[in-house]
């Protein structure tokens, strides 16, 4: 958790010209936008552009973030969620992802997907396995829809709470909890195909 | 399908506690009617276990370390300054004289020592060490010697002492030769008779007019070695007439 009175002083000695508050905000924040973004872009080049960015734009308006509005670190990530957007759009990325109301198949319904998980043996390099799992769950992240993508880093990657995740992505609860969980399940969906082909 | 129930909830109710259940909020009595709903309803049940799935592979997702250079970058595209920290640490992790010497050392040695590892020069240094050991066993330098060495403080004093003593005597000698050497050459000169000195020769050179080519420059290289050499002509040389005749061919 942020410390909000701090973080309140560190924004008014960065707007008043203190260099050294500057940089104590970009360490504080850094490795989270980067985080965001690279999970949401896919690739470390363009999470380091990406967050560079956020930050000049951060520096720049920073004498427009208004304390009464709400916490500066929903501020930090719905201007680093705008910028994804405007990324995205740019790059034209295409939805790659099955709809969540597509028929499941027939192995599908033979076990729950937890017990796939739960009966995989562990290969002898386990710290090898849980990098090739994580890589297998980014490949996978990037395949969802930029609004479930979205929905669910900050969710279970940045376990931002329903409230803040609709004040930054400007839509109710409801909608946020929806997409949530259908990007959760779409993801596994993939999870489920990929580790079915290596089996 | 949706709107059935099972074991006392509706699938509307199982969908409305999906978040609590995930988020481990149920109470437990809750929780057992959730569970029980989503053992036996065919559409809450695949999609409880999906939906749990998918969390369970995001949150096995862990944070990805940024770049080093990632702050550094900020800071200069934004504010123009590098770290602060940066600048401290490097001023507090300055090293010591002695390290610093180390690392300058070791800047020059480091890539002579990777050169001289390999193999192509190895027969080289070989031959120089071979021929360093030849050279010295010649010079009379024997390692038993050098290993008897007197390297206290009062045997190297007198070692530089001694040193000392014969350079001068070699000196000595050497100057009681050159003495008497010259003295015998002032004797030598003065029993022969005197020579035109360098400049009486140069003005002989440039006296003479007539064109011809000085003595120096006569020698002919391909005259052969058993062709008598006169060591003087009478005064003035007599003159020869030479006739040829040429062939043809």
């Amino acid at each position: 958790m942020e410390d909000v009175q701090i973080v309140n002083a560190l924004v008014r000695r960065c707007v008043a010209g203190d260099a050294v508050a500057w940089e104590e905000i970009v360490q504080r924040y850094h490795r989270r936008i980067y985080n965001i973004c690279y999970r949401f872009a896919g690739t470390s080049d363009d999470a380091q552009d990406l967050t560079q960015e956020v930050f000049i734009k951060m520096y720049r308006t920073l004498s427009s973030y208004d304390v009464d509005r709400g916490a500066f670190m929903t501020w930090v990530t719905t201007m680093t969620r705008n910028l994804l957007v405007d990324h995205f759009r740019k790059t034209k990325q295409d939805r790659v992802t099955d709809s969540i109301d597509a028929a499941p198949s027939e192995h599908e319904d033979a076990m729950p997907l937890s017990d796939h998980i739960e009966d995989k043996g562990l290969p002898p390099d386990a710290r090898v396995q849980s990098r090739e799992t994580g890589e297998a769950v980014h490949q996978a992240l990037h395949k969802l829809s930029p609004e479930l993508r979205e929905a669910v880093i900050l969710r279970d990657l940045q376990d931002m709470d329903y409230r803040e995740i609709a004040a930054v992505l400007k839509v109710p609860e409801g909608t946020v909890k929806s997409r949530i969980n259908r990007g959760r399940a779409e993801l596994a969906r993939l999870l489920q195909r990929i580790y079915r082909q290596v089996m | 399908m949706p709107g059935e129930t099972h074991n006392g909830m509706q699938c509307k109710e199982f969908e409305a506690l999906l978040f609590d259940a995930l988020d481990q909020k149920l109470t437990d009595a809750k929780k057992d009617r959730f569970h029980a709903h989503a053992r036996s309803c065919s559409h809450c049940g695949p999609l409880f276990a999906e939906i749990e799935a998918g969390q369970h592979w995001l949150k096995s997702l862990q944070e990805v370390e940024p770049p080093a250079n990632l702050v550094n970058n900020i800071l200069v595209a934004t504010s123009g300054i590098e770290s602060y920290r940066l600048q401290d640490a490097a001023v507090s992790a300055k090293p010591a004289l002695g390290e610093r010497i180390r690392e300058w050392v070791d800047s020059f040695l480091v890539p002579v020592w990777s050169t001289v590892r390999q193999p192509r020069f190895a027969m080289s240094f070989g031959m120089a060490f071979f021929s360093l050991s030849v050279a010295l066993s010649v010079a009379g330098v024997k390692p038993g010697d050098l290993r008897q060495a007197d390297l206290s403080r009062n045997g190297l004093r007198r070692t530089y002492y001694t040193t000392s003593a014969r350079v001068v005597k070699y000196y000595e000698n050497i100057r009681l030769v050159y003495e008497i050497e010259s003295r015998v050459q002032e004797i030598k000169k003065a029993t022969t008779p005197a020579e035109s000195t360098p400049k009486e020769r140069e003005k002989n050179r440039k006296d003479n007019t007539s064109g011809q080519p000085e003595p120096r420059q006569e020698r002919n290289y391909s005259r052969d070695e058993n062709q008598p050499v006169l060591a003087s002509l009478p005064e003035p040389a007599p003159a020869v007439s030479v006739t040829t005749t040429r062939r043809f061919v």
